[in-house]
């Protein structure tokens, strides 16, 4: 009992690899999309890889650039079958290759799926790889003249003004670390001293945070320094000043930008998945078709295309079978999962 | 009546011709569409600084006129080029007879006075960006503390946004900023000495500091960055003003938009003299290939030789033509078909 048998005559073969050789050439372009998505997300990850300690992961857009690679040249060779489908003489040569190929189309698409699946479920691995890089970045903020790290102030200013955000989770992050070097602070001053004095290691830590955090939207100008004293400035509230400083945390703000490029490539490769699940049913139709057009005389005449030639527990058990004897090495064929081909050598 | 500038094209030159035309009708299309988009850009550019230009300053005029010369262009290069595929082939050459004539009008009178209006403009009107954003800059620096006031408020965050994307600082260096009061007054404690004083210092009453708005930081600097008391040497501790100062952006704004805006003029004005270029001779060639083909009869595999001309006649003869053509319209028979167009008739 074949599963989904459809009947196909001469016309309606023809058609189907015409169509099928169509969309082959359109999901190479699709293969194309899915490798540059890849590649703007592995170069939208190394801009910002300082902020990350270069420790992030590049196994999304690694796995999509591999993908699209795989999907153009699977569906080329998938369209250059179907083109030679309509002539009995260029179809015999592929004949044997089909039905591993096939397979191996089965298990794209399974891989294809996980691929998709990990566009939308790895972001939690992104979040504290940028909550440990943007910690080490502001800590190194004030050593601009340390070599290898010289670069940090400008990489974490630039950032700020270009998301929009301040310090890890908020503005207060700048409170706990010192970001003004040594070198420009006046050891004679007392007030200086005191601030020094007054925590366990040592540092010099204001209630002030760097220029980049200063929001434009604001209606007066930046107030940067002593935020948490009111009467340091005139007409100034803390508690209720909001759009003095951008109030977004950066890790909040590339974690969100980060995930809707990958939610956006996720939903664009599931589309693909789509596509390719189409292609592979209708390629497995055709194979299956023109197994009963064996003959030349019979070109012409009707012949039942399915999927599986068994239903789907009487196929799994064929499949174990045949692995069954493969394992007790009476099999010299390579290439395991091939069901029919063990009728061959019993 | 001498034909003008007449050129003997039998079959084999004419096939050249038509297809050298199809050639340069599509790099026509290309320009005209190249120039579509430059003045696009160009004026989305003109859009987003809108307020750093003067009102009074004319130079929209160029990019709106480049757009309107770039989408003739474009569409005489497409027509050019379906009518000289069209004149290869006879079964698809009688509906082109009709179009031809208008088309050359159309592309000589419209598109070519369009372009060389566009060309004129693309000389002249940069040089009045100097005064408009020298006026447009003042403007929106005078009104940055202006945040509640209806109709400026926006002039603080677009001129923060400005010094921060282009990287400058002040009209034509920081110190713009110390002429400005750039601190709103409601910001101002009126209790404190050194406000009173800074505000009875100057004649018009203005609170004005040594100081810069957070926009001028440079974020390259290595020290945080200073922004205030700036003149004063002794403000702040082991600054060297021996050093290359990387504190604040050094370039003026009206600098930086000047060069940007002109140098996206002189782009457009350059694609501009290409499109010109190629318009010119490709309505050249069709002309040609119209009066060769009409000359036909309309017959286009004709082995024979024909003359292909730019005007039938010389100047005077042709306004002699239109002006018996003008007296002759109104009687209700006309005598004679108008003799413009059409060559020997081929019996």
């Amino acid at each position: 009992m074949a599963l989904l048998k459809v009947t196909f005559d001469q016309k309606k073969r023809v058609k189907l690899a015409q169509g099928l050789w169509l969309m082959n050439w359109l999901s190479v372009l699709a293969g194309i999309v899915l490798f540059s998505l890849g590649l703007f997300l592995k170069i939208e990850l190394r801009k910002r890889s300082e902020v990350m300690n270069h420790s992030e992961s590049h196994f999304v857009p690694n796995s999509l650039i591999s993908m699209g690679l795989l999907s153009c040249v699977f569906n080329s060779l998938a369209g250059k079958i179907c083109y030679d489908a309509l002539d009995p003489a260029k179809y015999a040569k592929w004949k044997p290759w089909l039905k591993p190929y096939l397979a191996v189309c089965v298990l794209f698409n399974v891989a294809l799926f996980l691929v998709a699946l990990c566009c939308f479920l790895l972001r939690g691995s992104l979040e504290s790889t940028l909550a440990q890089g943007l910690k080490s970045g502001m800590k190194y903020y004030r050593d601009t003249d340390t070599p290898g790290r010289c670069f940090m102030k400008k990489t974490i200013d630039m950032l700020q003004i270009e998301f929009k955000c301040c310090g890890n989770n908020g503005f207060r992050d700048w409170f706990e670390i010192q970001w003004i070097s040594n070198r420009y602070l006046d050891f004679s001053s007392k007030e200086v001293k005191d601030r020094i004095k007054s925590n366990v290691d040592g540092r010099y830590l204001v209630d002030g945070v760097p220029f980049s955090c200063c929001n434009p939207n604001s209606p007066r100008p930046c107030i940067q320094y002593q935020l948490t004293n009111n009467s340091a400035h005139y007409s100034y509230d803390h508690q209720t000043e909001e759009l003095n400083l951008w109030v977004r945390g950066c890790r909040d703000a590339l974690l969100s930008y980060y995930s809707s490029l990958m939610n956006s490539m996720g939903v664009v490769t599931l589309f693909v998945w789509l596509f390719e699940v189409t292609i592979t049913v209708g390629l497995r139709y055709l194979h299956t078709a023109l197994e009963g057009v064996s003959s030349p005389e019979e070109a012409e005449g009707e012949s039942e295309g399915w999927l599986l030639e068994k239903s789907v527990p009487e196929t799994w058990k064929a499949f174990l079978e045949s692995l069954k004897k493969l394992g007790k090495g009476n099999q010299v064929e390579a290439g395991g999962a091939d069901a029919g081909q063990a009728p061959e050598a019993g | 009546m001498a034909p003008v500038l007449p050129l003997v094209l039998p079959l084999q030159p004419r096939i050249r011709l038509a297809q050298g035309l199809w050639l340069f009708s599509w790099l026509l299309a290309l320009a005209g569409g190249l120039t579509l988009l430059c003045s696009g850009y160009l004026l989305i550019q003109l859009w987003h600084l809108g307020t750093f230009l003067a009102p009074s300053c004319p130079f929209s005029a160029l990019p709106q006129t480049a757009l309107a010369a770039g989408a003739v262009a474009l569409g005489t290069g497409l027509g050019g080029a379906g009518a000289s595929r069209a004149s290869l082939d006879a079964a698809r050459y009688p509906p082109w007879r009709g179009v031809l004539g208008p088309l050359l009008v159309a592309g000589t009178a419209v598109g070519g006075g369009l372009l060389v209006f566009a060309l004129g403009l693309a000389l002249g009107l940069p040089g009045s960006l100097d005064e408009g954003l020298e006026e447009g800059l003042g403007t929106a620096l005078a009104h940055y503390k202006d945040t509640e006031v209806p109709g400026h408020c926006h002039a603080k965050r677009l001129v923060d946004e400005l010094q921060l994307r282009h990287q400058c600082c002040g009209r034509h260096g920081y110190k713009d900023w110390f002429g400005v009061q750039w601190v709103s007054s409601r910001y101002l404690d009126p209790s404190d000495q050194d406000v009173v004083d800074r505000i009875q210092s100057n004649v018009e009453g203005l609170y004005l500091i040594d100081g810069v708005p957070f926009s001028c930081c440079n974020p390259h600097s290595p020290r945080p960055c200073l922004q205030s008391r700036l003149s004063d040497p002794y403000a702040h501790p082991l600054f060297d003003p021996r050093q290359p100062n990387l504190n604040l952006w050094a370039q003026g704004c009206h600098g930086v938009l000047l060069g940007h805006l002109q140098s996206l003029a002189s782009t457009l004005g350059s694609m501009l003299a290409v499109t010109f270029l190629l318009q010119v001779l490709v309505l050249l060639g069709l002309r040609y290939l119209q009066t060769a083909l009409e000359g036909l009869g309309g017959v286009i595999d004709g082995e024979g030789e024909t003359q292909g001309y730019l005007f039938p006649g010389g100047l005077k003869d042709m306004l002699k033509t239109a002006w018996l053509q003008g007296g002759v319209a109104p009687r209700p028979a006309p005598q004679e078909a108008p003799p413009e167009e059409e060559g020997p008739p081929e019996a």
